[in-house]
């Protein structure tokens, strides 16, 4: 008796868990939307107003940004700095891989970032505002459709967890 | 002597180049560095050295030929490579640079580049999708301006103003720069000067990020990347200068600059694009300079032992 009472508790518990971790991602995924999106205009700056070089740049950023995005931006600074002939595409890139094995963000928010890889420091101020400035527009998107996510599926996950673990422990029994 | 070799090549030059090229120009024998003048990187073109006066290509061997089209052929990624290395993956520091066709590297070496050229009205705007890269090495040859010395020398402190005739390739600007440093360091048979030098293509001193990287003495300021006209005035008024030096002048402002300069006491020492003085005396702006005498001596240079060869010179005072 005192056996199935813990492995109710542990199935239960399990999916319980399992359903609070997705639903604390969901909203950790908002944030670190919104956190990438402050940090890009912040580098926009850097390169539109002072034209810091994009290796100081990039670690300037990751100095003013938080954690765990601030990676992304260390990661390709540094790799830059290194002058191993890293061009800023490839930089950016090894910056995104480290970034997507340590957050919240969906593979579409991780393909929506390397998208401007290519033209990351290759043309003039102008033309870089552009750029950052659209990626801005577009993760602001992306953030807005997390926002809703959070919305319809933050009780979903807390308490579906919990649901599905007590539905396994019924059929079970 | 030359002060470039394989060494100051290793660090200052070969950094900037794709990996395939870096690879082939670590191949380059010890004797080429001394001679090497330029390397050109053209899109779907064999790549090529400038020895001396001879171009030469390498294959991916490593092997040096003066067979061009047997060169390994320079390739979009080669190009992009090296620009983005060469403005540190930020064009957009360079945006000036950019539009003047060209960027200053550490070392004072120049790096021309060529592509397709943006417009905003009449003026360039930028240059993009480059498609070929000159890089100009910068070398220091000290004391190749000592013969000239005697000819400038105008006794009781004075410089004569001197006006340097060549073609280019002859040396005139390495000639201008040991003049500056002579002149400013001094010595026991000259005095030294005050000299300011008026840079606008970042070429004589070979200024990176406004500090000459080449040795032009003790007491010159330079004024990098400024207008020569504009630049001539304002040493004038802030810097006090004995002696101004500026390369290829040949605008009318240039002229109504040197003629300010001479006549508040300054020296001028310049340099003009032609072979001789009478092809100098078919340009209108030239020949009111001449006619003005602002210069009392013209030196004459050409290749034919060599770059700074002085050919002859000229008094016209």
């Amino acid at each position: 008796m005192l056996l199935k009472t813990l492995g109710i508790a542990l199935i239960i518990g399990g999916f319980g868990l399992w359903g609070l971790s997705r639903a604390w991602s969901i909203e950790k995924r908002v944030e670190e939307l919104k956190n990438i999106r402050l940090a890009l205009g912040f580098l926009e700056k850097e390169i539109t107003c002072t034209h810091t070089p994009l290796s100081h740049a990039l670690v300037r950023t990751a100095y003013f940004c938080e954690p765990p995005t601030a990676v992304l931006f260390e990661e390709s600074g540094k790799l830059l700095q290194s002058r191993q002939g890293a061009t800023a595409g490839e930089a950016w890139r090894a910056g995104m891989k480290k970034l997507a094995s340590n957050s919240a963000l969906t593979a579409g928010d991780i393909n929506l970032l390397e998208s401007i890889a290519a033209q990351l420091g290759m043309s003039d101020a102008n033309e870089q505002r552009k750029v950052f400035e659209l990626l801005q527009e577009e993760l602001k998107m992306q953030e807005e459709k997390a926002r809703e996510e959070v919305k319809s599926g933050h009780k979903l996950w807390t308490y579906g967890g919990f649901i599905v673990g007590t539905a396994v422990v019924i059929l079970l029994i | 002597m030359t002060s470039f070799n394989k060494e100051l090549f290793r660090k200052e030059v070969l950094p900037y180049f794709a990996s395939p090229i870096k690879e082939m120009l670590m191949k380059l024998g010890d004797e080429h560095y001394l001679h090497l003048e330029e390397i050109r990187m053209r899109y779907g073109q064999p790549l090529i050295f400038k020895l001396g006066d001879r171009d030469f290509t390498m294959d991916v061997q490593g092997r040096l030929s003066n067979d061009i089209r047997t060169g390994y052929r320079i390739g979009e990624d080669d190009l992009y490579r090296t620009i983005a290395s060469i403005s540190d993956n930020s064009l957009y520091a360079f945006e000036e640079e950019i539009k003047r066709g060209f960027i200053t590297v550490a070392g004072g070496h120049r790096v021309g580049l060529a592509g397709q050229v943006v417009l905003q009205g009449d003026t360039v705007k930028t240059l993009k999708n480059f498609s070929s890269i000159c890089f100009r090495i910068a070398r220091e040859v000290k004391d190749c301006a000592l013969p000239l010395l005697s000819y400038i020398n105008g006794g009781d402190r004075m410089v004569r103003n001197t006006l340097i005739i060549s073609p280019p390739r002859c040396g005139k600007t390495t000639i201008l720069r040991d003049l500056a440093r002579i002149l400013a360091n001094g010595s026991k048979r000259f005095p030294a000067f005050n000299v300011a030098i008026i840079d606008e293509r970042s070429e004589l001193a070979g200024s990176y990020q406004g500090k000459p990287q080449l040795d032009v003495g003790v007491r010159t300021d330079v004024l990098d990347s400024c207008p020569k006209a504009q630049g001539m005035i304002m040493a004038l008024r802030s810097l006090s200068p004995q002696v101004i030096i500026t390369d290829e002048i040949g605008r009318p402002e240039d002229v109504e600059a040197i003629e300010e300069c001479v006549n508040a006491g300054v020296a001028v020492i310049s340099s003009v694009h032609a072979s001789n003085v009478d092809e100098l005396q078919k340009r209108p702006i030239m020949r009111k300079l001449l006619s003005s005498r602002a210069f009392h001596i013209g030196v004459i240079l050409s290749r034919v032992k060599g770059p700074g060869h002085i050919q002859d010179i000229v008094r016209w005072d």
